[in-house]
């Protein structure tokens, strides 16, 4: 048990001690990873463990962000504060549409969440206390550091967390959701309450991430709150990675937005075609993330790729 | 003369069933490939926006490069689509197809990135419409403005639905497509190759969302981004028409139509996008009975 | 113990079953039989709450549950089988089966890895031992079969609804699960089997319920109703079986 949790720990210190060692830019690409690594974690639960992929998880994100930004620009209330109010924002979100959309199977599902990033965007846009089009413009706060360990204390909290989940009853509930819904009802599980207590979960590390964001820089607007690139990046990351594990999320995030980052600064439009040809190889080659390969390639070798196919073509 | 006009709400009621009806049909096209490729291949097809958005500018091209007109220009893209549909079902696609849902969603998902991206590659951000020299023509009918350029797209969208309905139910090959629809092991054992008919069904979904794309140029711009509202919309008029039921997915898309254009002239043009996803919304809530059926 | 009243099931214009009524005594084995199409899978789903009935009610040891969700029946002590298996096909056998002891009877155990301990048990008792850890799609057919009902087992029903558990099987592995179900009822269960393998029913069974069309059309021991001339025509043929 130790034995496994010692890198992990080992690595988190490498991360935390980052700010010490690094460029300036380097710790900025750092929280914008860490933080997409904490939405990829968030959206495991739901899409990973339960085996409900929402599309729209940037809703919470956006929520988080205007939740923190309206506490503390309009009601000059403190940060910690603003975030409390930008998590309960994201969770009462996510059980007001959970409960209709959750009872939605598969593709039914996917797509309503879809819509509701957009609903939401354009619903923002002309609330009033929310700045409207123009957006809000925060506190000034300069200090990378603090929000770089913050950022990073947030996506431990989700990493352990998820671990918890991946442990307790309630992950052995979700898990059972998304292998056979119909199964898993008969044995005792309610599964409505369950996908809405994930989508919650989901939604509150969503929110808290759009709040940490929102503080560190400082302006906000609907389309940069509701971002629906994020939408693609969270999924991507997830499913790359692996999904209903751990670790997964981490290091798909981690992994893509370095790669990313380099293709950026070479050929810029490339990324986006980038994430699409990956999520399709991996999706081809490694369905079950990259977490799966090392065991995968333990069994099997190189066929571990070709029995992927094998086992879903035609 | 004889005719005395109506009055104003009566004249603006009827441009707005006039402007949602022709607009509608044309999301009725565009929704009649998802429908089907969804209906035969139990496929929801993510990417089905961009390939409108490629059929558009394939139909773009032919015009401003080799001054084809557009509506002769149709079939020429619908068979450029139908090639690159057929390819990606045979080569890409069929990998995939007996895994979970997930994934097909997940794939549909990533190509319609990566469709996206190439195009904005290859056409830049910049926005492209279809301007035939009768583009902007219209003509008066009881004080109701009809342009003629909808209009010609809406009967364009109409004829390819009945054609659609009338191959699935007359030719052999349509005969096979619906057979492999319901039951694909009792298909097999009648002699059906399902490697040929996934390909032949994804072709044709993917040659009708070039047409409609070819349209939409004509009556609205293109960019490299339109596809991803394209999609969900046309995956609200699918569902509401019935999937494989060509012309209930016509009116479907009229319907959807009729609500936009309600909301743009009532309400607020901005909250049109918002109209189709409440509506969208609702309805998977509203009526899960008939979702249940066919998932 | 448990009683149905009056129970219908309409879909969309086709009558699925229609006014059934019956009786279940504590401990009792009872065989639901009928052609295919006759309704017994539709009433095994209303008894479990995976549908929902159009009509009448439904009794488990003095209370009406037939407006209770799924897994609050589950609670209450009904497990079913499934005709068309699901299994959890990522899951290990053995954590397919410790779902049923986590979620099961009263809310189920709190610690998996008692469930785990108690998911051993069933899986020992019906002759899964070796599989523990395989995945459970890995399982063949009549190994399959016994997963589903070791599943329903560890919930630790009072009321147990089998589907169609013997089809497919040779006659020797029929004799090993009629073995297990005698095995099963004298733990203290009361028993719904539904099945076509008439040598196993009739032995089995302490009554037998026969429906048509969606109609009861007999219902008495084995020997009366076997030899009744309506479920002779209806069901088995003219030869005595």
């Amino acid at each position: 048990m130790t034995r496994r949790w010692l890198p992990v720990a080992v690595a988190a210190a490498a991360l935390a001690a980052v700010p010490w060692l690094g460029s300036e830019t380097l710790v900025q690409y750092g929280i914008n990873a860490i933080l997409l690594a904490t939405l990829a974690q968030g959206w495991n639960i739901i899409g990973g463990f339960t085996g409900y992929p929402s599309f729209g998880n940037s809703v919470f994100y956006g929520l988080g962000t205007y939740g923190t930004a309206i506490a503390m620009a309009q009601y000059h209330l403190p940060f910690g504060v603003g975030l409390a109010v930008g998590a309960v924002l994201g969770a009462a979100c996510a059980v007001v549409f959970g409960l209709p959309i959750l009872r939605l199977r598969g593709p039914y599902f996917a797509i309503a969440t879809l819509g509701l990033s957009a609903v939401m965007s354009a619903i923002i846009a002309n609330v009033e206390i929310a700045g409207k089009n123009i957006g809000l413009i925060l506190p000034l706060f300069r200090g990378d550091l603090l929000f770089y360990e913050l950022s990073l204390g947030l996506l431990v909290l989700a990493t352990a967390t998820v671990a918890w989940v991946s442990r307790s009853r309630f992950g052995a509930g979700l898990v059972a959701i998304r292998e056979n819904e119909d199964a898993a009802q008969v044995m005792g599980i309610d599964t409505t309450r369950w996908k809405v207590m994930a989508l919650t979960l989901s939604a509150v590390f969503s929110a808290l991430a759009g709040g940490i964001h929102a503080y560190w820089i400082t302006f906000i607007d609907p389309a940069s709150a509701f971002d629906s690139t994020l939408n693609v990046k969270m999924v991507i990351m997830t499913v790359f990675g692996g999904p209903g594990t751990v670790l997964g999320p981490v290091v798909g995030a981690f992994l893509l937005s370095a790669i990313s980052e380099v293709l950026a600064s070479n050929v810029s439009t490339v990324a986006g075609a980038f994430y699409g040809l990956v999520i399709v190889l991996a999706v081809v080659f490694i369905p079950r993330g990259l977490m799966d390969v090392s065991s995968g390639f333990r069994r099997m070798g190189w066929r571990y790729f070709a029995d992927n196919v094998r086992r879903h073509r035609l | 003369m004889g005719i005395p006009d109506p009055a104003p709400a009566v004249l603006l009621l009827g441009q707005i069933l006039v402007n949602g009806v022709l607009l509608g049909g044309l999301y009725g096209l565009m929704a009649l490939g998802m429908g089907l490729v969804w209906g035969v291949l139990n496929i929801v097809n993510l990417a089905h926006g961009s390939l409108i958005m490629l059929g558009g500018y394939c139909v773009y091209f032919l015009y401003t490069g080799a001054g084809i007109d557009p509506f002769a220009a149709l079939p020429l893209a619908m068979a450029a689509m139908f090639c690159f549909g057929y390819a990606l079902q045979r080569f890409l696609l069929s990998l995939i197809i007996r895994s979970a849902m997930l994934n097909t969603l997940l794939i549909t998902f990533g190509l319609d990135v990566m469709l996206t991206f190439l195009a904005q590659l290859a056409f830049s951000a910049d926005l492209r419409t279809i301007n035939p020299p009768y583009a902007g023509d219209n003509f008066d009918v009881l004080g109701v403005t009809i342009p003629v350029a909808p209009l010609a797209a809406f009967a364009v969208a109409v004829l390819l639905a009945a054609a659609l309905s009338a191959v699935l139910a007359r030719t052999r090959t349509g005969r096979a497509i619906r057979a492999t629809a319901q039951n694909l092991t009792a298909a097999r054992l009648h002699g059906v190759n399902p490697r040929r008919i996934y390909a032949l069904t994804f072709g044709a979904g993917a040659a009708l969302a070039g047409a409609a794309g070819g349209l939409y140029g004509m009556v609205s711009q293109i960019t490299p981004y339109v596809g991803v509202t394209l999609t969900a919309k046309s995956f609200v008029i699918a569902i509401l028409g019935g999937l494989d039921r060509p012309l209930g997915v016509v009116v479907g898309g009229v319907a959807l139509g009729v609500a936009e254009a309600a909301t743009a002239l009532y309400l607020d043009p901005t909250y049109t996008n918002v109209i189709s996803f409440g509506l969208l919304v609702v309805l998977l809530v509203a009526r899960p009975a008939q979702l249940f059926e066919r998932a | 113990m448990f009683e149905v009243r009056d129970l219908t099931k309409r879909f969309r214009g086709l009558t699925a079953l229609s006014s059934i009524s019956f009786e279940l005594r504590e401990g009792e084995i009872l065989g639901l039989i009928g052609p295919n199409g006759a309704g017994k899978t539709t009433l095994v789903s209303l008894i479990s709450g995976t549908l929902v009935p159009s009509g009448g009610e439904i009794h488990f040891q003095g209370r009406r549950i037939d407006k209770l969700p799924p897994h609050r029946r589950a609670h209450l002590g009904i497990g079913r089988t499934f005709q068309v298996m699901k299994p959890f096909p990522a899951l290990s056998v053995l954590d397919n089966v410790a779902i049923g002891a986590l979620f099961g009877a009263a809310g189920g155990e709190r610690n998996r890895a008692r469930a785990r301990e108690r998911a051993r048990e069933w899986l020992e008792f019906t002759g899964l031992g070796r599989y523990v850890d395989q995945r459970a799609d890995a399982l063949g057919g009549p190994d399959r079969k016994r997963l589903e009902l070791a599943k329903a087992l560890a919930l630790h029903p009072r009321l147990l609804l089998l589907d169609e558990v013997m089809a497919g099987l040779h006659p020797v592995e029929v004799d090993e699960v009629v073995a297990l179900i005698q095995k099963i009822r004298s733990q203290g269960m009361t028993i719904l089997v539904i099945e076509h393998v008439m040598r196993a029913i009739r032995n089995l069974s302490d009554r037998l319920l026969v429906l048509h069309h969606g109609q009861q059309i007999a219902e008495g021991s084995p020997r009366q109703v076997l030899e009744d001339p309506r479920v002779v025509e209806a069901y088995l043929g003219k030869r005595r079986v």
